[in-house]
């Protein structure tokens, strides 16, 4: 199963999992699936159906936007990383 | 200088006491003498003197970089010692440049310093940045970020930027001219609800000393002119899990400030704004007022309870925001809260209050009952209990 990396500003909703094992086609099913057991998280992640503009994804260490954006298929092998903006100096 | 990376006759020579001063580094093979020399020519300013730049502050002016300006305006705090290294019990109440001035200065003489005892603003970075070679960005704080980015770009100069917050560290070097700069990975802040600072959601100590120090390392690199500088890539740190991950980073071809021409680059504040108010919001002084007149409110601390310990408003129900958030979730149980009476959320600042009433929205009550508490503790100055 691929593996969805939560940073931890974003534990709190996944139960303080730092990985998340998911069997999905896609960027955005995976953070569909994600985002089902909170509407909250939603909010954090998607503006309407666009990322936010401090949200950035990854796959296999790659910016999703360099490849399909929300459309990059994802296998079984894949890493996706979530990177959230932070200021904290 | 950088630019005069192949005129070496121009670059300071070095002095007897600063080859033996600097021997375990000059014998490196990629270093060598002529790294050494770019160092002594080289500038850095280091915007903050906080988490970051305290670790960022000693290797730099321990490894012989010529001239280190720092930009604060802070005083050292107690709480800043649990991670802010480079500042003392001895140097409580005084300016962190001060006080980092004095260290760096014990750790290496000859090293200038040069103290901007200011908060940076859009009145003063372009003159700042100008004057250096390399900037190492360490502040706290979305604004000040986009404000040291756009003057990178605008001046052509490179911006190592660190951001820590709880296990979570990021590490890039943000240079236009090479590569993305930091509005094309992040175009805009976070709103203010979901955008904590570390004294709002908490940093482990040594973090920052770990993305600080590392921030230290690519200026030296940048100075040096040695190895692979994190152009195009950032380095994510992961404390609990113990990962670094290198991530590629692309330039947009959109970005609004560095896809146009440094001349029609236009500095701008950064506002911090909430995504979309909802509930009320109750100033110091009128929740002062309802205290006295008795008024029927229900007031909420969602802060963390090592939190409590300064004070609390009196009668406040001390509910952490997640436990609190986990309530609201439970779907069947009773509401945690009355839903038939004025309550007041109160974090440390505002901002995590304004997200617990987001969640108490959405868990069904009446926004027109549910009051933040503005700018949260940090501006209450009525009576506090305790404990």
């Amino acid at each position: 199963m691929a593996v969805l990396m939560v940073p931890s500003s974003l534990r709190r909703y996944t139960q303080q999992q730092s990985r998340i094992n998911l069997s999905v086609g896609s960027i955005e099913e995976v953070l569909k699936r994600f985002c089902d057991s909170s509407s909250e998280l939603r909010n954090h992640l998607f503006s309407g159906s666009a990322l936010r503009k401090f949200i950035v994804v990854c796959i296999n260490g790659q910016d999703i936007r360099l490849l399909q954006g929300l459309q990059t298929p994802v296998t079984d092998a894949d890493e996706i990383q979530i990177i959230a903006s932070v200021a904290g100096g | 200088m950088m630019e005069t990376d192949n005129a070496t006759s121009l670059l300071a020579e070095l002095t007897p006491g600063e080859l033996h001063r600097f021997s375990r580094q000059i014998i490196l093979p990629e270093f060598g003498i002529e790294a050494q020399r770019r160092l002594k020519s080289g500038s850095v300013l280091l915007v903050g003197l906080g988490g970051l730049g305290s670790p960022a502050a000693l290797y730099l002016a321990a490894a012989g970089v010529g001239r280190i300006g720092l930009v604060d305006a802070d005083v050292v705090e107690d709480t800043n010692l649990q991670r802010q290294v480079v500042h003392g019990q001895a140097m409580l109440g005084r300016l962190k440049n001060e006080s980092a001035e004095a260290r760096m200065r014990d750790l290496n003489p000859a090293v200038c310093i040069e103290r901007h005892d200011v908060r940076l603003g859009i009145d003063n970075v372009l003159a700042l940045v100008a004057q250096y070679d390399v900037v190492i960005d360490g502040s706290d704080n979305f604004p000040t970020r986009y404000l040291v980015n756009d003057a990178c770009v605008k001046l052509g100069k490179p911006d190592v930027y660190g951001g820590v917050l709880r296990f979570d560290g990021q590490l890039s070097v943000f240079d236009a001219r090479k590569g993305p700069c930091y509005r094309c990975l992040f175009p805009e802040p976070p709103p203010m609800e979901l955008a904590p600072n570390c004294a709002e959601a908490g940093v482990l100590g040594v973090l920052p000393g770990v993305i600080g120090s590392l921030q230290a390392t690519e200026a030296i690199k940048l100075l040096a002119g040695i190895g692979s500088p994190m152009i195009g890539r950032m380095l994510v740190y992961d404390g609990l899990d113990m990962s670094f991950n290198t991530l590629h980073i692309a330039k947009a071809h959109d970005c609004p400030v560095c896809s146009q021409a440094p001349n029609d680059i236009f500095l701008k504040e950064t506002a911090m704004v909430c995504a979309a108010p909802v509930g009320q919001s109750i100033s110091p002084g009128a929740l002062q007022a309802r205290l006295e007149a008795m008024d029927d409110l229900v007031i909420v601390d969602v802060r963390n309870p090592a939190e409590w310990l300064p004070g609390r408003i009196p009668g406040a129900i001390g509910w952490p925001r997640p436990e609190l958030e986990q309530a609201l979730h439970q779907t069947g149980a009773a509401p945690p809260l009355p839903r038939d009476r004025d309550i007041v959320l109160v974090c440390q600042s505002g901002m995590r209050s304004v997200s617990v009433i987001r969640a108490m929205v959405a868990a069904g009550y009446d926004p027109q009952r549910l009051y933040n508490l503005e700018q949260g503790m940090a501006r209450w100055s009525g009576e506090v209990q305790i404990g």
